[in-house]
């Protein structure tokens, strides 16, 4: 069954102002948790479409609203959700429409996110008397600093009625016209950690009368590397890094303290639970065996992006309904994080990714590059995605 | 502690000498920026009548002859060092310094008061000993790596040929009365060491694509210790400390570089050579494993400072009859480093540590420290132990 074709039509109709409203959300990006501009853009736009019930500042910049579809039926209630904000970066590409935020940009395409949730909004606004039940918008802040804007949309009631949730994600690395898409976890957890080695400073010559701490940092992390090669099922997937180690200025001083911070990440909360459990272990231990004392602190991040089997088989069919097989790929599980993993926690749904591949001076720029762009053609084949999944769940739910 | 009774010439003298040592006290120069210290030297040394006085020699540094006329005969070194260091002196006493920011917090300028004291002495001894003293005030023995080499490289071993060599260092920890003398190493090396692991930057949740220079360099460090452990004659004592430990800044990335700072401390040639050669053999080894790199700075500082055992024995029987036999303690090796090390590896000699520490009067601070004080009962003993050492050697 492919997408109707008039919806299909809708779509090409409306891509310019599609592409507008992305231009202007990324000449005016906002960072996490300030994206006023962006929130009082998107709440103008809900209220030109008329869209329900429309709620501001939930989980402090969220927006929510609702599409009540008029066909025969009592309906489930399916949301969609896009992330709204930008980098702590300064933008370096060419294009007229470059962020006008000195060091803020939208270097990660969450103003396509929002543009294509605003157009597929429009969409299915437009064919309400296709659907029973009910669509939720759900537009996001803070998806770049964890623990993230979703908790905060969780705990102001976002998901209250929800019966299932959908997102997506631009992906740079992926042709344009192409999305992928897999059952079960598609995206890491990842906590971060900190270590204070507390010893007792003194001369470098004099070791006798000090604990020296980057002895008990150092042997740490040689102990951390059998973390993952003993500690971890070897079918699942885990990595832990250290990726700073401060101690010390001089030549001839044993410092007081070493520090050490890094990441963590898993596939599942209880590999995270173990590598939290074994580093802080080894920490302890190792410190305590060398005279010196570890304080870990662990700084939660997101959990594993977990995708519902049954939501995924049911949005994989979706996007090949609106886009063809051959546009449909299996998602390989990436080891960035994501904080949809917490609406993912609280209901089923699925994540999936959308191909944006371009060049900038011939060159293909990941996310969070000050180069990165996106092909503005992907634009459209988000908002048919979208449409197709949220119409598709509400048909498979008509009488819940 | 009941203080030795001093030598009648030497007792007449110690105003001067305290008077001279409150002028350095108050006037203190950075190494090598000696530039009052050793006019004011030269000026005593004028002033005395010392022979062939040289100025400038390795910028800032002072020598002078003292011939004896019992006739020809070895000649002897003596050493003090002149400068101070980079310290805001923090003690109540009213010589304190008066240039900012830099303090005699390690007694040199005792042990220069002292040496124009011993050159006064001396001056009035001539007829007790063959031969010539050189008198040797040395600039910056504390930093730009010091200098007794410069000095040496100058020609100060040379015209008259030295024989050998005596100074000495003022102890605050140990007590005014008494003096540390002994054969071999009394003091360490002290190199220092730069280790630049060069892996490869990546995402920190990619880590095969990196090569995890963090990893590395925690390697190298646990690598390091095993030399003192395993490689090392537990016999001759070495230290290797690694006080610093650089790489990364964020929690999530894997840092292309990172960077150990450290020291080498050893007693012998043989184990300076030894620490040197496994130490880079580690981090070379240790970086080769995991397909990185090292970039290897290691730079020598002091040699070991090794007094030669006859002259040690000869200079506690000299010292044993200024403080008394009982005063006299057995050196026990420490690990700070000294370049009166050059001048022992150059000729054979004795350096010695002269206790200047005194509860009572609150001479308790240790060197470098911005409280730290002499106590000047212990410039009058340095004098007439020093003056003896020379005249006795010269007998000898």
């Amino acid at each position: 069954m492919a997408l109707n074709p008039t919806i299909t039509t809708l779509i090409d109709e409306i891509e310019p102002g599609l592409i507008a409203d992305r231009r202007h959300l990324h000449q005016h990006p906002e960072l996490a948790f300030q994206e006023y501009e962006t929130a009082a853009f998107v709440r103008q736009r809900l209220e030109q479409l008329g869209i329900e019930d429309i709620r501001t500042h939930v989980g402090k910049t969220g927006v929510t609203g609702v599409i009540r579809g008029t066909a025969s039926g009592t309906g489930g209630n399916v949301l969609l959700r896009a992330d709204m904000d930008a980098l702590p970066i300064h933008e370096e590409t060419p294009v007229e429409f470059a962020s006008r935020k000195p060091g803020v940009m939208h270097a990660c395409g969450h103003d396509a996110h929002t543009a294509i949730l605003l157009s597929a909004a429009r969409v299915l606004a437009d064919s309400r008397d296709r659907f029973a039940g009910t669509v939720t918008l759900c537009f996001q802040p803070a998806e770049e600093v964890p623990p993230g804007g979703g908790i905060g949309m969780i705990n102001d009631g976002a998901l209250e009625g929800v019966d299932a949730v959908f997102a997506l994600h631009m992906a740079a690395a992926m042709p344009t016209g192409t999305v992928a898409i897999a059952p079960g976890p598609v995206m890491a957890g990842g906590d971060l950690f900190r270590i204070t080695f507390q010893g007792k400073g003194g001369h470098a010559a004099s070791p006798e009368e000090s604990s020296d701490p980057v002895v008990a940092a150092a042997a740490t992390i040689a102990s951390f590397q059998s973390v993952v090669s003993r500690n971890i099922d070897p079918m699942d997937r885990a990595v832990l890094t250290v990726g700073s180690f401060n101690a010390g200025e001089a030549f001839n001083v044993i410092p007081d303290t070493a520090v050490i911070a890094g990441t963590y990440r898993y596939f599942s909360e209880d590999t995270g639970k173990r590598i939290e459990q074994r580093l802080t272990e080894i920490a302890t231990a190792t410190a305590h065996g060398l005279g010196c004392e570890a304080k870990v602190e662990i700084i939660r991040g997101y959990f594993p992006t977990v995708n519902d089997d049954a939501m995924a088989e049911l949005a994989r069919l979706a996007l090949v309904d609106a886009l063809g097989e051959r546009a449909v790929h299996l998602a390989e599980p990436v080891m960035g994080g994501e904080d949809f993993s917490h609406m993912l926690r609280a209901k089923p749904g699925a994540y999936f990714v959308v191909g944006c591949y371009t060049e900038v001076d011939g060159v293909n720029y990941g996310h969070h590059h000050p180069k990165f762009d996106i092909d503005e053609d992907s634009l459209a084949v988000g908002v048919k995605s979208l449409v197709s999944i949220a119409l598709s769940w509400l048909d498979h739910n008509k009488e819940v | 502690m009941t203080l030795p009774t001093l030598p009648p010439d030497v007792d007449e003298i110690v105003p001067g000498v305290v008077a001279d040592r409150r002028y350095l006290h108050e006037h203190p120069e950075l190494g090598f920026q000696e530039q009052n210290t050793s006019r004011f030297v030269a000026e005593r040394l004028v002033a005395l009548g010392a022979e062939d006085i040289r100025t400038g020699i390795a910028k800032t540094g002072v020598t002078a002859l003292i011939h004896g006329s019992k006739g020809e005969g070895k000649c002897v070194l003596l050493r003090a060092d002149m400068d101070a260091l980079p310290i805001t002196e923090e003690t109540p006493v009213e010589f304190a310094s008066t240039n900012p920011g830099v303090m005699h917090a390690c007694g040199h300028d005792g042990h220069t008061a002292m040496l124009l004291g011993v050159a006064r002495i001396l001056m009035e001894r001539r007829d007790q000993f063959p031969g010539s003293v050189k008198l040797c005030f040395q600039p910056s023995e504390e930093a730009n790596g010091g200098g007794a080499r410069p000095m040496i490289e100058a020609g100060v071993l040379e015209n008259p040929h030295v024989d050998a060599c005596f100074g000495q260092h003022v102890m605050s920890d140990r007590p005014t009365g008494e003096v540390w003398v002994g054969g071999g190493p009394i003091q360490a090396s002290a190199d220092m060491f730069t280790i630049t692991v060069q892996g490869k930057g990546g995402h920190g949740a990619i880590p095969h694509t990196a090569i995890d220079s963090i990893m590395v360099a925690s390697d190298i460090v646990s690598g390091l210790h095993k030399i003192v452990s395993r490689n090392i004659d537990p016999l001759d004592p070495v230290v290797i400390s690694v006080c610093s430990f650089h790489s990364g800044t964020a929690f999530n990335v894997i840092p292309d570089t990172a960077a150990l700072k450290g020291t080498v401390r050893t007693f012998s040639p043989e184990n300076r050579d030894l620490a040197e050669k496994r130490l880079k053999e580690v981090a070379e080894g240790v970086a080769a494993a995991q397909g990185a790199t090292v970039t290897i700075d290691y730079d020598r500082g002091y040699p070991p400072t090794i007094n030669d055992d006859a002259m040690a024995a000869l200079a506690a029987t000299s010292i044993a009859s200024i403080v008394g036999e009982d005063n006299v303690k057995p050196m026990i090796p420490i690990m700070p480093a000294e370049d009166m090390s050059y001048f022992l590896e150059e000729r054979p000699g004795c350096y010695f540590m002269t206790g200047c520490g005194n509860e009572e009067k609150g001479i308790v601070w240790p060197h470098h420290h911005p409280r730290f004080d002499l106590d000047e009962d212990a410039l009058g003993i340095g004098v007439a132990a020093l003056a003896q050492v020379a005249i006795d050697y010269l007998n000898s």
